[in-house]
């Protein structure tokens, strides 16, 4: 066999700490090395070009690039090395950038380690073998899991592009966050006007399955053939007979059931259709609040109804959809902020949230849009804001900012001006964050046309006082306390990850952060994607954003999956595991770890072997560890492969 | 005991005529040791010894029996075995049919011989009450029965035998021992790295590397494909340094973590008496903290490393 190692500058990234004229030159004496050169930039186009002409001028058989990590290149350079004629699997890179030179500043050590690693590649390049993709055909539908904004971009996006898109969504009606809000920032235009089309347009179009009161059970499969069940949670109305005329509601007598829909502000009924413009337009049963499902006696509704459409013994429902592709738009929650002492930790009525003030703005509220305190609904008409509710607050896990506070605190101060000519509002604040387009000239307009007054500093305290709350808090530009004596307080909370979404990434096989944000394939190149192949994300689950970037990701994401499919084959990946038939002794414990059911128990003349599903294998390596006699092997990362680099790296 | 052993000859000869084989013990050429007994007719029948010299775990016959209608005599501690052998579905529980005892400790026949000082060849032995009664060449000895236990003896989880498809005699709790002898792996605590590094250096020099520990096992059932013995892949070379060797025992402990009953067959089957079963209770013990699992207790669990969970519950990786 005959290797090339290149080592690459990639700059001073890597010569700035490393000595790579002298890696390439002890690469020279690992066996059947034939050929070392250091190179400026190997991925670079004249990079590229110089491996093709060494591959062909010294009659190469493998090429070991150094530089920096896999995750980065080294689809690049497998690409490389096939237009110079040999198999991309005739490649190893040995990553002596985030490995090496970016963590360590001692040259002569750095060096070393270089050129160890090298001899790691070189050694598991030595026991490389051809490896050639299959292809299996793909499944050209999309599931869309979240009805939010997001979502719902990428639902009719998929869906104009012709693709069968089911859509997913936890709550009766799609809509998520956006549909709550009363006026959307910088442009002050009503949110229900320009999402409510949107919404109609999901339900109308042929091409979308809704699933609304859904939840993924699980996912199974891989990308181009996923098996997903949703669960179909009972509404207890059965939707096909369902109007939505409301008369139901109406007649309802359990009057005190708590209002998601209104965050909680004001009251609803245990039958209901959460809000005017809900799609679809479908009542259904808070089984917590119904007296009938709770005592057993009632029934108003079913007299109520005339489509006769209330089932209180409907139960829930698995379907299993086959999809190709999923996107991920499970949006966010919000910060609780009564672990926050200091501003009365959900004890007094007129703190509420600034979700809570949408509603309280909206025409279609518990208030019909008449901004009224909680407690005693009187106007206000002093109104602080408290920014930064959960946001950038390390004491409480939560260092990162939500983006969209600063800008939905001085909409709320226009509107409530709007609303409120004779009130006041003061926004406490630690610094303005609004880089968007026209976002900056909108606060500003807050300040100056509409006077909202802004204290930069903390709130240390919220004290009732006469039945107001005296404020306390610190201006520190002025260096001095603040006391502000106000009516209702809102409290700017932050975005945190949407209930339950560790466990719907564990259910997807994609990775999440610290604070269970979904991960992107890259923070830069691939904002959309994640590292489990066929699954894309779109808005605010991958971290917290405001509705145009939402809709912006939704598109995105709906791109991806266009192209994904312009394909009629896709090419499976040929590191897999695969079964020695001598070997294998049949007890199934490859089986039994296996966390993608690749495996298959098969009779093999009278005996029992293990049999993997080639398609169905990720090449994560569970099994091989399982086999106790290595009968299972995982091409490109054979038990042999593996030791000769230990061997490489720990001679004796 | 008497009555118990004839109960048992009894019930083996009932079930005999439905089953291929019975393994049961026989008397051992030396006297201090009862050897397995593999019953096919029923003049076999009249072999069969049970006394607290049938040391010896005859689980590990099951998974070469595979096929047959296999009766086997089973201790508390056998029937571990025979547990974990189901669980991983090495053995058929249909096709077995398990005579369960109660055992009141059983004898360690290397220790007795250094104790009486009489080697492994005795002329003459028997129980008698609460003693063994040896006669050798050295003369006539007793040796009491609770100094001449096994150390497993004294960490006994149960001293009847589950599952069991017949019970002979009556069901009762482990005998009470005082004065549990030091293990290997206590001593091995106390030291320093480089300590443990050098105590293993030293034993692994001794072993000859005769794969009896492994063939011993009831667990590992790979045998004849075992890895230590392959070149494709080539986990183990031929090279005769305690390296290899304890490379090849290292792997042992991995396969039987989590599986492992610590039935001492790997050390009794030991030719020259290394405590290899110490790596394996000190993986034990990591199985415990980490998973809460102790193997062959409950044929309804799957063993910790048998399974794929996104989370295990002892393992907090993520707060939520």
């Amino acid at each position: 066999m005959n290797i090339g190692v290149f080592v690459c500058h990639c700059g001073s990234n890597i010569a700035g700490t490393v000595d790579t004229v002298a890696v390439a030159k002890a690469a020279l004496a690992y066996p059947e090395v034939v050929f070392a050169t250091d190179t400026m930039y190997a991925c670079s186009e004249p990079g590229q070009a110089g491996i093709i002409e060494a591959v062909q001028k010294y009659e190469l058989d493998g090429v070991v690039v150094a530089s920096c990590t896999p995750r980065m290149h080294e689809a690049t350079f497998r690409r490389t090395v096939e237009r110079a004629g040999l198999n991309r699997y005739m490649f190893e890179m040995a990553n002596i950038r985030e490995h090496v030179s970016w963590i360590g500043k001692d040259k002569d050590a750095n060096t070393n380690k270089a050129a160890e690693l090298v001899h790691i590649a070189v050694e598991k390049l030595r026991r490389n073998t051809e490896l050639t993709a299959g292809e299996f055909t793909i499944n050209k539908r999309v599931m869309v899991i979240g009805g939010g904004v997001a979502g719902i971009q990428a639902a009719l996006d998929c869906a104009d592009g012709g693709l069968e898109v089911v859509l997913v969504e936890r709550e009766p009606s799609i809509g998520g966050k956006m549909s709550k809000l009363d006026k959307t920032f910088p442009t002050v235009d009503c949110s229900s006007c320009i999402l409510g089309p949107r919404m109609v347009d999901i339900a109308q179009n042929p091409n979308i399955t809704l699933y609304t009161l859904s939840e993924v059970e699980s996912v199974d499969g891989f990308v181009g053939n996923f098996d997903v069940k949703v669960r179909r949670k009972a509404a207890y109305v059965d939707w096909t007979l369902c109007t939505g005329c409301g008369e139901c509601a109406a007649k309802c007598p359990s009057k005190k059931t708590p209002d998601r829909f209104n965050e909680f502000i004001g009251k609803t009924t245990a039958i209901n259709i959460p809000f005017p413009q809900a799609i679809p337009k479908k009542a259904s049963i808070n089984a917590a609040a119904c007296l009938m499902l709770t005592k057993g006696k009632c029934g108003a509704c079913v007299k109520a109804c005339p489509a006769g459409a209330i089932q209180f013994k409907q139960e829930d429902e698995i379907v299993t959809e086959q999809v190709g592709a999923v996107i991920v738009a499970t949006g966010y929650d919000l910060f609780d902020f009564t672990q926050y002492g200091e501003y009365g930790g959900g004890r007094y009525p007129d703190v509420i949230t600034s979700m809570q003030y949408e509603r309280l703005l909206s025409a279609s509220g518990p208030t019909e849009g008449h901004i009224k305190r909680p407690s005693d609904g009187k106007e206000p008409k002093d109104i602080v804001f408290i920014q930064c509710v959960g946001s950038r607050d390390k004491s409480i896990g939560r260092p990162y900012c939500s983006g969209f506070c600063c800008m939905y605190t001085a909409k709320q101060t226009i509107l409530t001006k709007d609303h409120l000519p004779e009130s006041q509002s003061y926004v406490f604040y630690m610094d303005i964050r609004s880089p968007g387009k026209g976002y900056d000239e909108f606060i500003r307009r807050a300040m100056e046309e509409y006077g909202a007054r802004y204290i930069r500093g903390r709130v240390s305290a919220i004290q009732p006082k006469n039945g107001r709350y005296l404020i306390k808090g610190v201006n520190t530009l002025m260096g001095d306390q603040v006391e502000i004596e106000a009516d209702l307080v809102v409290l700017a909370v932050g975005a945190e990850a949407a209930k339950g979404a560790p466990q719907l990434a564990e259910k997807l096989r994609i990775s999440y952060d610290t604070y269970g944000f979904y991960m992107e394939g890259h923070p830069k190149l691939k904002p959309v994607e994640t590292n489990t192949a066929g699954i894309y994300l779109a808005g605010s689950c991958q971290g917290p954003k405001d509705i145009p970037s939402s809709v912006a990701q939704g598109g995105a994401a709906a791109s991806k999956v266009l192209g994904l499919f312009s394909k009629d084959k896709l090419a499976s990946d040929p590191q897999v595991s695969s079964v020695s038939l001598q070997r294998c002794i049949g007890c199934a414990k490859c089986q039994s770890v296996c966390p993608f059911g690749a495996i298959e128990m098969t009779q093999f003349r009278g005996m029992t072997k293990a049999s993997v599903i080639a398609t169905v294998c990720q090449g994560c390596g569970n099994c091989t560890s399982a086999c106790p006699q290595g009968a299972i092997q995982l091409s490109h990362f054979t038990d042999n492969q593996i030791l000769a680099e230990v061997h490489a790296l720990c001679p004796y | 005991m008497g009555s118990q052993l004839e109960d048992l000859k009894t019930a083996i000869r009932q079930a005999l005529p439905d089953l291929d084989v019975v393994i049961a013990w026989a008397a051992g050429p030396d006297g201090l040791a009862h050897t397995p007994l593999f019953i096919t007719s029923e003049s076999d029948v009249d072999l069969v010894q049970w006394d607290p010299r049938c040391s010896q775990n005859l689980a590990g016959y099951l998974p070469g029996l595979r096929g047959k209608k296999v009766g086997i005599v089973a201790k508390g501690c056998d029937a571990r075995s025979i547990t974990e052998l189901l669980q991983e579905k090495l053995i058929d529980r249909e096709q077995l049919t398990v005579f369960g005892l109660h055992c009141q400790g059983a004898l360690d026949p290397e220790k007795i011989a250094a104790m009486a000082d009489c080697g492994r060849y005795v002329r003459s032995a028997e129980i008698n009450g609460g003693e063994l009664k040896i006669v050798s060449s050295k003369g006539a000895c007793a040796i009491s029965l609770e100094n001449g236990l096994l150390a497993k003896c004294f960490r006994c989880t149960g001293a009847d035998a589950q599952p069991c498809d017949q019970f002979i005699g009556e069901h009762g709790a482990p005998p009470v021992l005082k004065d549990a002898p030091a293990t290997t792996l206590d001593r091995l605590e106390a030291m320093s790295m480089e300590e443990r590094f050098q105590f293993w250096e030293e034993q692994m020099g001794q072993c000859i590397r005769c794969y009896a520990c492994r063939s011993a096992c009831p667990l590992c059932v790979c045998q004849d494909h075992c890895a230590a013995q392959s070149r494709e892949p080539h986990w183990v070379d031929q090279t005769d340094h305690p390296r290899e060797k304890l490379m090849f025992q290292a792997m042992h402990a991995l396969h039987t973590a989590g599986r492992c009953t610590e039935c001492g067959e790997c050390e009794r089957a030991c030719p020259v008496g290394l405590p290899i079963m110490t790596m394996k209770q000190a993986l034990n013990r990591q199985i415990k903290a980490l998973f809460d699992y102790e193997a062959g207790l409950d044929s309804e669990k799957t063993p910790p490393l048998f399974q794929f969970r996104e989370n295990e519950e002892h393992i907090k990786e993520r707060k939520w």
